[in-house]
């Protein structure tokens, strides 16, 4: 898969605010169905390539192009109809609405434009209820699919928070700490569910959890101080002395979120 | 029977029986006018979660829309009515588009700023609006075969307006447009994250509340014969906006409720003591503290003590929620 043309392609992207520099000149490429996780300490930029990767932040500097075609100032609702979706690392759902209508929306917004039309009703043979029922029966919420999302449990909360990027049915899959604050079983289904979206999405992830990156990633990135520090395939970054020196040396199996 | 042909009955059975219980033509009609402008800031409050201070401009303009088409050109009154809903919504979208681009507070003291804009403009430009006095003898012409003149046959023609835009507004709010509006209240970043372009949202409601306020304008300018200067002012759109939140910001009924909850306390109020506005602020301030969600909440609160009623609220919860954190966010 090495001269495969990726789907993702950041180049030199720069991210400044103010006078930080959040993100420096990160060169990064994404193949397509592969499993590629971001890692790095606290501050080394992994959020703020995320928010740039799906337009919430500009970039300063740089180019991002989504198969060949550059979206660097595409901005960040109108890149959802062209594939991407993300998660977030802190839980942000629609907490009044139900788990349906939270993933109806989200299958939604891959046509936004159909929404505005206020005559327009809810058909029950809706594309994005069909959507959101997949999406259910996937991430097993069917059963709470009319509670309120403020209302489920944490675990629950977060396999929502995936699966309002997974209803956008989008080829790129951005992941923003899919584990942040889950309980140990929950992690494992995580990680199932993780490997699970690995076979028919291209997904990019950021995780702290090192046992889920070394074990489902096809490709890692290490991140340090804005910049990339290694990227390669799991065992290489494992093994590679300055990553043990500058990140993971203690930690290399525990969880540090 | 759903939620939204119960609240439709509810809306058709406030206008038959205001008839039945008011003495005055006149005030029976002003509820249901003002009903019409809750819901349409309802729209905006309840289901977007934008707190304007715009209405009372949509409103005013209107007033002098109708009152200036009916004195000087001789269309039909359908036309007139149109034509205040057009320029309801025409501005409503200008300010929208201009408020929306700041949140919270700033755009909440946006809409203020051009709410004492165009107060000021009416009040400057007097020979178009006829400044302190208003826009006088505006005349009240017949729609087909029927004259409008006597306060109860103008009331029928309210009524029957009253019911289409309550019909029409609630096909808004259930559409898939009001239902991603709701999720915009609920939490703008998200909504935008998933791909909804949040500020075309906001803006379409706002022409549409704009266009409901405007005709709302338009039948008060008809009403009263005359478009006064405190229609297109500051304290119009607080009171359009009290009417909403005494009634409740979760459904459009409750808009009705409010409006004439209001409507009527304040005429009951201002016969016995010239100071009534006192007793109406003491009363918000109850509305605030205790029943955040107004009249209409505590309708449902007294319907659920009811023997009958307590079934219908028993739903879905198998387990008990773990999370149970589902206030709704600020403004």
């Amino acid at each position: 898969m090495s001269t495969q043309t990726p789907i993702l392609a950041a180049d030199k992207l720069s991210v400044r605010y103010g006078s930080f520099l959040a993100l420096s000149d990160v060169t990064l490429s994404i193949k397509p169905n592969t499993i590629h996780s971001v890692i790095g300490p606290n501050g080394a930029g992994k959020t703020t390539l995320f928010h740039a990767l799906t337009g919430r932040v500009r970039a300063s500097s740089g180019q991002i192009t989504l198969d060949g075609r550059d979206i660097t100032h595409v901005s960040d609702d109108k890149r959802v109809p062209l594939g991407i979706a993300r998660s977030f690392q802190v839980t942000s759902l629609f907490q009044n609405l139900n788990v349906r209508e939270n993933l109806r929306l989200a299958a939604q917004g891959r046509n936004p434009l159909q929404a505005l039309a206020p005559w327009r009703g809810v058909d029950p043979r809706d594309h994005a209820l069909a959507v959101a029922g997949e999406v259910m029966e996937r991430l097993e919420l069917t059963h709470v699919s009319d509670r309120a999302a403020g209302e489920l449990s944490h675990g629950q909360q977060r396999r929502l928070e995936v699966g309002m990027a997974v209803a956008a049915k989008p080829r790129l899959i951005l992941l923003d700490e899919p584990t942040s604050g889950m309980g140990i079983d929950d992690v494992e289904a995580m990680k199932a569910l993780i490997r699970n979206l690995g076979r028919d999405h291209t997904v990019l992830f950021i995780e702290h959890n090192m046992g889920i990156v070394m074990n489902i990633s096809d490709t890692v990135t290490v991140m340090r101080a804005g910049r990339v520090l290694v990227e390669g395939p799991p065992a290489v970054v494992r093994d590679d002395p300055e990553v043990r020196r500058a990140y993971l040396g203690n930690m290399i199996t525990g969880d540090i979120a | 029977m759903n939620r939204a042909s119960l609240h439709f009955l509810l809306a058709a059975l406030v206008a038959i029986a205001l008839p039945l219980f008011m003495r005055s033509g006149t005030l029976a009609s002003e509820v249901l006018i003002f009903a019409m402008a809750a819901a349409a800031c309802n729209l905006l409050l309840g289901y977007t979660g934008l707190l304007s201070f715009g209405q009372g401009i949509f409103f005013g303009l209107g007033s002098y829309a109708a009152g200036l088409t009916l004195l000087h050109t001789s269309v039909p009154l359908a036309l007139a009515l149109v034509l205040s809903a057009i320029t309801g919504a025409v501005v409503a979208t200008g300010v929208g588009w201009l408020s929306i681009r700041r949140q919270g507070v700033y755009f909440v003291m946006l809409t203020l700023a051009f709410s004492q804009f165009f107060y000021f403009l009416a009040y400057t430009f007097k020979d178009i609006t006829g400044g302190d006095n208003g826009l006088l003898n505006i005349p009240r012409p017949a729609i087909g075969p029927f004259s409008l003149g006597e306060s109860w046959t103008y009331y029928a023609f309210v009524a029957v307006l009253f019911l289409l835009l309550f019909a029409a507004l609630q096909r808004v709010a259930s559409s898939t447009f009001g239902r991603t509006l709701l999720a915009v209240r609920d939490n703008e970043e998200r909504a935008r994250a998933i791909g909804f372009p949040v500020r075309n949202f906001k803006i379409t409601a706002f022409a549409i509340s704009g266009a409901v306020t405007g005709l709302a304008g338009a039948l008060h300018a008809l009403l009263i014969g005359v478009a006064p200067l405190s229609n297109i002012d500051y304290h119009m759109s607080e009171s359009i906006l009290i009417m909403t939140i005494i009634g409740g910001t979760g459904n459009l009924f409750a808009s009705v409720l409010g409006a004439g909850f209001y409507v009527i306390v304040s005429d009951l109020l201002s016969s016995i003591w010239p100071r009534w506005l006192l007793l109406l602020g003491g009363l918000l301030i109850v509305v605030a503290l205790f029943m955040q969600k107004g009249l209409w909440g505590l309708l449902e609160r007294l319907v659920e003590a009811l023997p009958m009623g307590r079934k219908s609220s028993i739903n879905s919860s198998i387990e008990p929620p773990i999370q149970p954190e589902s206030e709704g966010r600020g403004i």
